[in-house]
């Protein structure tokens, strides 16, 4: 009798071995994805909701639905398409020049010299404190009368009058992005660093003894094998940049006249200044196709660049 | 190609002596000179912090500011920083322990929409934060968590649940399965053999990977703002931005109190930069 029990069980376990495996699988995976869902997936679907809606927080007795209503209201409002704007220039503003230094400091700490890795230590800090944090600090550098920027450039001769970096809409914008550009310089540091780590030095060798310049070896050498990690540290930044909303939000929060205003902030301005939940839900997608256009050419690239490589 | 040696041989001596030191002296001096003024600030009473001319130095150096700062009642910066040390340690141990096995069933079953998953998981850590804010909103309202720790810690979940676990995968596949194969053939079950071979092998990884977790939430700012409305539920970044609103911006208090969030998380990022480089540029540097 033992032996026949034994023998079917065998046969013929209540789940098979790998639908187990496959169990045990989903299992492990249930709590992220139960995260994800929650603070991610729903929240989004939310939002779409929120869009089609006349949603203002504190008008709820107008609370109805009205179909594309916000969106038209999107294409006719002139700061909607100003904040596109803007964030054009602070997204390629703000990468091109956190590349070009970026680049100039990662073969800075590509060379030996004693004390590298103090060095790279302390200028790798500005990347890892909060965004108030950069923020506030830089206000207070801008700061008009009490200022340090200021002072220096008077006393350099350079400067006439004091500015008032932040609330000059000619040059609030300059301001902003040159203080991403401080924060965001050794992210591609880092990046660029590692790749120029990992290209074999017998190469730089060979090409010396072949009487290549110092230039010659950075065109030939040195970019093309940094092609591919220099593609993705770029589109992964710009995307990054074109939703970053905390510096421009602390610093002047989309002024002065909207001189700084970009669409993620634009959105923050929507739901929190005016609760036009709608307003901001309409925005929101927008976003979120914008960063969906961006995520796809981001994987069509890497793809390319991977085939080469 | 004769007449090019001489020329690029002053270049390269150029390169090597007054361009890589000058550089570097820039280099360092435009990284570390916003701190050290704002340091400089915050060793200042209200007569030098507002001295025209200006004074560079601090004559008489004070930790005044860090006192008002520390205990004031308006704006209790001690609260803050306990606020956010809680609210960024809870995700931390959470999203690892949720990354770990999410990572882990990636990296070593294969299932169906498996690719699926991973782009889901890569695109979302693209997301605009901005994005979620009102639904978010409403969705805590509903549940009662407005002002609760637990509305900031789910939220950051958002953005530290799909980067772990992209990094998760990363370190589990590296680790070779024969390793968990000869455990499993041992007596181990799948979770035991995560424990006692896999988590140990990727110990390095996931410490730094978690750390990178806190250092992030460290940094969370709007959410914070969105989800709490009293003084005392504040956290560090929304505590600061508070301080700016409150008066006139006391820049004496606020510079101290800008110094204090920035030591943690310098002080985790020096110790533990080699493995978080590490992780965050393996992907690339493959790819």
């Amino acid at each position: 009798m033992t032996t026949l029990a034994l023998g079917t069980r065998r046969a013929r376990p209540l789940i098979s071995a790998r639908t187990r495996k496959l169990l045990i699988g989903y299992c492990y995976l249930m709590p992220a994805a139960l995260c994800m869902l929650a603070t991610v997936v729903v929240p989004i679907g939310m939002a779409i909701k929120m869009s089609l809606y006349n949603d203002i927080l504190y008008k709820p007795q107008d609370y109805r639905f009205i179909g594309l209503g916000n969106y038209f209201r999107l294409a006719a409002d002139p700061v909607f398409w100003l904040s596109l704007w803007n964030s054009c220039v602070w997204v390629f503003g703000s990468v091109a020049l956190q590349f070009v230094f970026g680049f100039a400091a990662a073969l800075l700490l590509n060379q030996a010299f004693r004390g590298r890795a103090l060095v790279r230590t302390l200028t790798l800090l500005p990347w890892i404190i909060p965004g108030v944090v950069v923020g506030l600090i830089w206000e207070w550098l801008y700061q008009p009368n009490y200022g340090v920027i200021n002072d220096l450039l008077i006393k350099a001769g350079w400067l006439h009058d004091r500015i008032a970096w932040l609330s000059t809409p000619d040059l609030a914008m300059a301001a902003v992005v040159f203080t991403n550009v401080w924060r965001g310089i050794p992210f591609f540091t880092i990046m660029l660093l590692a790749g120029l780590q990992a290209v074999p030095a017998e190469l730089y060798e060979a090409a010396h003894v072949d009487g290549a310049s110092v230039f010659g070896r950075f065109r030939h050498i040195t970019l093309p094998l940094l092609r591919p990690i220099i593609v993705v540290a770029t589109a992964t930044r710009i995307i990054w940049t074109f939703n970053y909303a905390d510096l421009i939000f602390v610093m002047t929060n989309g002024g002065p006249a909207n001189a700084t205003q970009i669409t993620s902030t634009y959105t923050l301005l929507q739901a929190y200044s005016n609760l036009d939940f709608g307003y901001a839900g309409a925005l929101s997608v927008v976003l979120l196709l914008v960063m969906l256009v961006f995520t796809a050419a981001y994987l069509r690239i890497t793809r390319g660049v991977e085939e080469i490589a | 190609m004769m007449r090019r040696r001489p020329s690029a041989g002053l270049a390269e001596r150029l390169l090597a002596g007054p361009v890589l030191w000058g550089g570097l002296v820039l280099l360092t001096a435009f990284a570390l000179g916003p701190f050290i003024w704002m340091l400089l600030t915050s060793l200042k009473d209200h007569q030098e912090l507002y001295a025209t001319p200006l004074e560079y130095l601090p004559r008489h150096p004070t930790l005044e500011n860090y006192v008002d700062a520390w205990t004031s009642p308006v704006t209790p910066f001690s609260r803050f920083f306990f606020n956010s040390l809680w609210v960024c340690s809870v995700t931390m141990v959470a999203t690892t322990a949720v990354s770990v096995l999410a990572g882990y069933a990636i990296a070593r079953f294969r299932f169906a929409g498996r690719d699926a998953l991973l782009l889901i998981f890569l695109a979302t850590q693209m997301f605009p934060s901005v994005l979620l804010i009102a639904p978010l909103l409403t969705q805590w309202r509903a549940l009662g968590l407005i002002d609760t720790y637990q509305a900031l810690i789910y939220s950051n979940f958002s953005f530290t649940v799909p980067f772990t676990v992209w990094m998760m995968v990363g370190y589990f596949s590296s680790i070779p399965r024969d390793l968990e194969e000869s455990a499993m053939i041992d007596g181990c079950n799948h979770f035991g053999a995560l424990c006692r071979i896999v988590l140990p092998l990727a110990a390095p990884g996931i410490a730094a990977t978690a750390i990178f977790a806190f250092v992030v939430s460290w940094s969370e700012l709007l959410f914070a703002i969105s989800f709490t409305t009293e003084t005392d539920m504040r956290t560090l970044s929304a505590g600061l931005l508070y301080m700016v609103g409150q008066y006139e911006v006391q820049w004496g208090p606020l510079s101290a109190g800008v110094i204090m969030s920035t030591v943690p998380v310098a002080v985790l990022f020096t110790f533990l930069q080699r493995h978080l480089i590490h992780g965050l540029t393996a992907g690339a540097v493959k790819g």
